[in-house]
């Protein structure tokens, strides 16, 4: 549970208000309300669906309905996924940290760092990231308190009014941004739902958390537009920073956006671990592994290798992230389960007949 | 071959035999004393005594003596008859409480040396070891360690057995058990499990029994050898194992369902399992009122973060992120660095360097010199050096700030492995401002969060979080809000509901009892 | 596990260890800028001022015995086609890199605000050293002149400079504004940029020659610049400023002296503690009507009148409800009739009344502004006479109104 918080916490915050103020202004708070609504939804759905056979993730459950070939596709195809996501993460960790702190440091140096820790935790395993996530979910508070004591005082409520500015449609839309955010979340428990124990609560367990996750993401756009008006926001690729810079307290503490960022780090590693973790994931169920550690090192030097490309350059990391993305997560993530559960319906009893001798 | 079958030799009833056997193994030691005697005047039946001076006690001896030679010689009939075993022996004659008889002559050679006294006699194919161990050790003091302002004055000693007893005197109770064990091939060291029966967790006594059994090693000079040896992260920096010279500790710990290792010869105990927020709990934060004892632990968990960041942080302010420094302070840190050399990270590598050296000759040099040590050192640092523009007046704030805060940890090993973090976190923040002390620190928090003490994770019950366990955690609650032991332990019980106090029925009188 | 993890670290150890120490200054080795000064050059260039910190002079001896001029500041100009181009020619003669990171105010000439302030918005910005909070503020003087002057009773003039801000609401007179705000007011639409003003007078005493009263300039926050888009279009007096003040910020405390109501030649003083105002607007016949409603608080801190508090209270309260009335009027009329510059944020409350309509006018707000019509009613309480209740005991031999 605080590791699907976390992993929508990071990029959702920052990097995605600033695209979708982009397209919205001052709705891009409804934008973000309406995309954590959907993402509601499908966590329930999803996780639903992998109660009908919790021993299962999607890539086994594929692989038993339709053979070991299709499953070896889907989990190319989460593979995939989780390269670009982790692309897109990077994007985030990176130019919070390098943009606003050490801007004369070469990119390959944080690319390098946060890989190291991923690998690093993520060797250690599922049990430890979800510790380390608890600790991300106190750090998402601390910090959402610490911007909410720098700004309140800066807030005006006539930035965000009126309300549906933009109309709803295209509000609606600029909602993807957020929603591949939730995406990564959704993929999440789809994979990783067999190493939970406690199936039986998981689907209203996970839309809660994708929830909460939303009341905590869904103060920064709040505030990014009260105080820093939806103008500025769109301005800037991390929006987030621009509004943890504006943060004071009191006359002596003109900035300490340092402080922040090094809880927004928690979450953003976190983000990075599990991005490893799956994609090598994966990448074992794709090799037929039954570990996933030996993948690790691989892939780990494959999404390092792509994520580097993608974020060397400013305006190319936000064509990705701001365009190519979420036309390419939405569709893995909305069509996946969407297959599977169709074929599950079709191929049921195959799967039943799967499981008794096993 | 020959070792075994030494192990295996036993007793003959040729009394000339045993002792040939046995003087070939001891030979000759100016602390093993022979007493020759003969006892039953009829038969003139040669016995002999062997015993290590200064491990006896001299009355025991005198006493074993006199039964055998008085007593002894004027036994009357045959001698068969009456005594034909030294079962009999023992439980005719002799007046010692504590006395067993030995077949092997390796236990005879055991007994001996650890300060029994093994009796022979001709004609048996058997020895009589008697307890009579009694050796000079350190009266019972306050220890050096885990120093309290109120509470228990008593400290652990060397002596084993006083150990146990100081433990025992608090918990009368029939559960608490210890279980002996010899560890080490050469120095043969007295250890004992003591632990709860029905409040310690199930499989955790055989757990550490086991892992007591591998040790195999020649010897055990203190419990940090067999710490070493059974704790579950042996590449970490972070210790899983805690020792403590105090009884009270220990018994607090028993009573939370820990197992408690007492190793002869050393006045630190060994509990587990330890979780890492044990270190930042002093026995006074129990014994003080709540109020104070919860705001001695936040200032220790404030020391705690203090002497792990704050010369990291520092560096990494002064040399990188400038911008976050309050304009005012920035002037002054500026001014201050003025005409000094160094960059930042040299500087303060150098002052920690030299705290560390002050602080190690302090302890290690005769303790009138040790003080001296220290004036100096502090008037080195906190004066010429500034003077010198060798150093920034800051720097020094800092390094102090920093060393007080680590000693303000109440554990000694705890504060040597944050002490020891400090550096790694201190260079990489150096050399990569925030990145490197992001990366750093997270590896650290990783590496906490993976390791786990005889099957507890450390970083319990903060991560993973265990909700009815976080009454004595960050803040210390009132006793009377304890209801249960943490939730590793069996015991579900600790205390009857309503254990509030309030006065009775309006009466004045003292507190409710029952 | 045990060799991965070695390899993990000494492979970390010597990345940090090849890279080195990438974007590492020592604090001593930077000049710190405490205020920036832009001004128009010849040819079309930038000339760009900084008043840069000496820590040692400005501290004061810590520690370390260190020389100097004494001087806390070092002021140095350069040009450059651009701003950046103009910040990176001071390292020409500047020993030390320059720093932003610290600066506490911006200010502007006024031929260059007058130029076009856009660029000047967009690297302060765009630059991650620059914080928010910095005050922007444009000067009728030559702004180097401004930054260069030692002032006040700070040592190092540009946090003068921010304490002048901090403590501005004892006046009331210039808006507060720093780069957050103006950055807002000048992207967002229905709203024009408002920054403050200073400028120089002979106010100080010097200690050398104390007869000649003002030979000393000091730095004077008064008044306000008004922009549209990014062009300066002229000044706002202080009283109109006062005006405008409820507008776009909290007023927390401002003063108003009233006549009394039988002596025009006496005055009471009056210290408004609490200023709520609502605007609300509407759309009627294709022009936009704007009701503006404050409601205020106010203490009486000085009384020049002859009777007593009690009689004359509902008088004066009269009289307070007109001033505030008028001084909205005048910052009205000054913002709607003399520079046509929406700097009321009207724009905004229309635009959040009206969205439908907005979107339709938007593009010509200002005409629609410009002919807007704007009425205030003030509604004003003197809740308490401080401490005392009269002024004076009658008979006491002290009376003022000789005077």
């Amino acid at each position: 549970m605080a590791l699907i918080m976390n992993v929508m916490y990071a990029k959702a915050i920052g990097i995605t208000q600033g695209i979708i103020g982009r397209e919205v202004n001052s709705d891009m708070w409804l934008s973000t309300v309406l995309g954590i609504l959907q993402g509601v939804a499908v966590a329930y759905i999803v996780a639903k669906l992998m109660q009908y056979a919790p021993e299962f993730s999607m890539v086994e459950m594929a692989g038993k309905l339709i053979g070991t070939w299709a499953g070896k596709g889907i989990a190319v195809l989460i593979f995939l996924f989780f390269l670009g996501t982790f692309a897109t993460v990077m994007v985030t960790f990176v130019y919070h940290l390098m943009d606003y702190f050490l801007p004369e440091a070469p990119t390959i140096l944080f690319v390098v760092a946060a890989l190291m820790v991923g690998l690093y935790g993520a060797y250690h395993g599922l049990e430890v990231m979800s510790r380390m996530a608890f600790v991300g979910v106190f750090s998402m508070l601390t910090l959402n308190i610490l911007v909410l004591f720098g700004s309140v005082r800066e807030m005006d409520v006539r930035n965000i009014l009126p309300v549906m500015d933009s109309g709803l449609v295209p509000t609606l839309w600029a909602s993807r941004h957020f929603d591949t955010d939730w995406a990564f979340a959704v993929m999440l428990i789809a994979l990783l739902l067999p190493h939970v124990k406690r199936s039986a609560r998981l689907a209203r367990v996970s839309a809660v958390s994708v929830g909460l996750a939303g009341i905590s993401i869904v103060m920064w756009p709040i505030m990014e537009s009260t105080v820093l008006s939806a103008e500025a926001t769109s301005q800037y690729i991390v929006a987030c920073m621009q509004l943890a810079r504006s943060a004071h307290i009191g006359l002596f503490l003109h900035r300490y956006e340092m402080i922040m960022i090094a809880f927004f780090a928690t979450s953003s590693l976190i983000q990075v671990m599990m991005c490893l973790f799956c994609a090598s994931l994966s990448a074992s169920k794709l090799l037929g592994l039954k570990d996933y550690r030996p993948m690790l090192l691989p892939t780990g030097a494959i999404l390092g290798a792509f994520a580097y490309w993608i974020v060397a350059d400013h305006m190319r990391a936000m064509e990705f992230t701001a365009h190519q993305w979420p036309l390419i997560s939405l569709p893995i993530v909305l069509g996946l389960p969407l297959v599977i559960g169709i074929l599950y319906l079709f191929f049921k009893d195959k799967l039943k007949a799967n499981q008794t001798p096993s | 071959m020959t070792e075994q079958k030494k192990k295996d030799a036993v007793f003959t009833s040729q009394l000339q035999d045993n002792t040939e056997t046995l003087d070939g193994i001891l030979e000759f030691s100016t602390d093993l004393l022979r007493r020759e005697f003969v006892i039953h005047a009829d038969s003139n039946r040669h016995g002999i005594c062997y015993l290590t001076d200064g491990l006896v006690s001299n009355t025991d001896i005198q006493l074993i003596l006199k039964t055998l030679l008085l007593y002894g010689q004027a036994i009357n009939g045959n001698w068969q008859q009456s005594l034909d075993s030294f079962e009999q022996i023992k439980q005719q004659l002799m007046v010692n409480c504590s006395i067993r008889t030995v077949t092997k002559l390796d236990d005879g050679i055991n007994g001996i040396l650890s300060g029994e006294t093994l009796v022979l006699l001709d004609g048996y194919a058997e020895g009589l070891l008697i307890t009579t161990k009694a050796w000079e050790s350190r009266s019972i003091t306050e220890p050096a360690t885990d120093t309290v302002v109120r509470g228990p004055r008593d400290g652990f000693t060397e002596n084993i057995r006083t150990n146990t007893s100081l433990v025992r005197k608090r918990i009368k109770d029939p559960q608490f058990r210890l279980e002996a064990m010899v560890v080490g091939n050469k120095t043969r060291t007295d250890i004992n499990i003591a632990y709860m029966k029905g409040t310690v967790k199930d499989g955790l006594v055989e757990e550490v029994r086991q892992r007591l059994q591998k040790i195999d090693i020649d010897g055990v000079l203190e419990s940090g050898y067999i710490e070493e040896l059974i704790e579950d992260a042996p590449l970490s920096v972070f210790s899983t194992i805690a020792s403590t010279e105090r009884p009270d500790k220990v018994a607090s710990a028993l009573l939370e369902g820990r197992v408690a290792i007492f190793v002869d010869n050393t006045p630190f105990v060994l509990l587990l399992p330890t979780f890492f927020w044990q270190f930042f709990q002093a026995s006074d934060d129990y014994y003080s009122r709540y109020w104070v004892g919860s705001f001695f632990r936040i200032v220790r968990y404030i020391a705690f973060l203090i002497s792990l960041m704050l010369p990291s942080l520092y560096v990494m302010l002064v040399s990188f992120h400038q911008e976050m420094i309050p304009s005012m302070l920035a002037f002054t840190i500026a001014s201050g660095r003025e005409v000094v050399p160094f960059p930042v990270l040299v500087e303060a590598i150098m002052m920690e360097l030299a705290f560390e050296l002050m602080r190690e000759a302090g302890l290690r040099m005769p303790k009138p010199v040790g003080q001296a040590v220290s004036i100096v050192g502090s008037l080195i640092i906190g004066q010429a050096a500034v003077q010198a523009g060798l150093v920034s007046p800051f720097m020094v704030i800092v390094v102090a700030v920093t060393g007080i805060a680590s000693f303000a940890i109440p554990n000694y090993s705890a504060s040597i492995a944050i002490r020891l973090l400090r550096f790694p976190l201190l260079i990489a923040s150096g050399m990569l401002g925030l990145l490197g002390f992001a990366a750093v620190f997270f590896m650290v928090v990783i590496h906490a969060l993976s390791i786990r003490s005889f099957g507890e994770s450390y970083l319990a019950p903060a991560a993973p979080f265990r909700p009815s366990d976080q009454k004595d955690i960050v803040l210390r609650f009132p006793w009377w809000s304890i209801k249960r032991p943490p939730s590793f332990s069996k015991e579900q019980r600790r205390q009857g509901k309503n254990t509030m106090p309030k006065p009775s029925g309006g009466q004045s009188g003292g507190p409710e009892r029952g | 596990m045990i060799n991965r993890t070695m390899l993990l670290a000494v492979s970390l150890l010597m990345l940090i260890m090849s890279s080195g120490c990438l974007g590492k200054q020592e604090i001593n080795d930077l000049a710190i800028v405490t205020a920036v000064g832009i001004d128009n050059g010849e040819n079309n260039h930038v000339k760009l001022s900084v008043q840069i910190v000496r820590p040692a002079d400005a501290r004061g001896q810590t520690g370390a015995p260190s020389g100097g001029t004494g001087e806390p500041i070092y002021s140095i100009q350069a040009t450059g086609r651009t701003i950046f181009e103009a910040a990176r020619n001071l390292a020409r003669f500047s020993s030390r890199r320059v720093y932003w990171a610290h600066n506490f105010v911006i200010v502007l000439g006024e031929g260059y605000a007058r130029k076009g302030i856009a660029d000047m918005i967009d690297f302060f910005t765009r630059n991650h050293e620059l914080r928010m909070t910095t005050w922007v503020v444009v000067t009728p003087e030559e702004a180097g002149q401004v930054i260069a002057t030692i002032t006040g009773m700070e040592v190092v003039p540009g946090e003068a400079i921010d304490k002048l801000f901090r403590y501005n609401q004892i006046v009331a007179e210039a808006p507060g504004t720093n780069m957050m705000r103006l950055q807002e007011s000048f992207l967002a639409e229905g709203t024009e940029p408002v920054l403050a003003k200073v400028q120089l007078r002979p106010r100080g005493i010097s200690n050398k020659n104390p007869d000649q009263f003002g030979s000393l300039d000091q730095v004077v926050l008064s008044g306000a610049a008004v922009f549209e888009g990014d062009k300066m279009k002229g000044w706002l007096s202080p009283s109109e400023a006062k005006g405008l003040l409820p507008f776009i910020e909290e007023v927390d405390s401002e003063i108003m002296v009233i006549n009394c109501p039988d002596d025009s030649n006496n005055h009471a003083t009056l210290e408004i503690k609490s200023l709520e105002q609502r605007v609300k607007t509407r759309f009627v016949n294709n022009q936009v009507k704007v009701q503006v409603a404050q409601t205020a608080n106010a203490n009486l801190v000085e009384m020049g009148c002859e009777q007593p508090f009690t009689e004359i209270k509902d008088q004066m309260t009269l009289a307070l409800k007109q001033k505030l009335e008028n001084q909205v009027l005048k910052t009205a009329s000054a913002a709607q009739k003399k520079y046509k510059s929406d700097i009321m944020k009207i724009g905004q409350v229309f635009h959040n009344t009206y969205p439908l309509e907005w979107k339709q006018i938007h593009s010509e707000w200002n005409r629609y502004f410009e002919k807007a019509e704007i009425t205030v009613s003030a509604d004003a309480k003197i809740s308490s006479p401080v401490l005392k209740i009269q002024r004076f005991v009658k008979g006491d031999g002290l009376s003022l109104k000789s005077k």
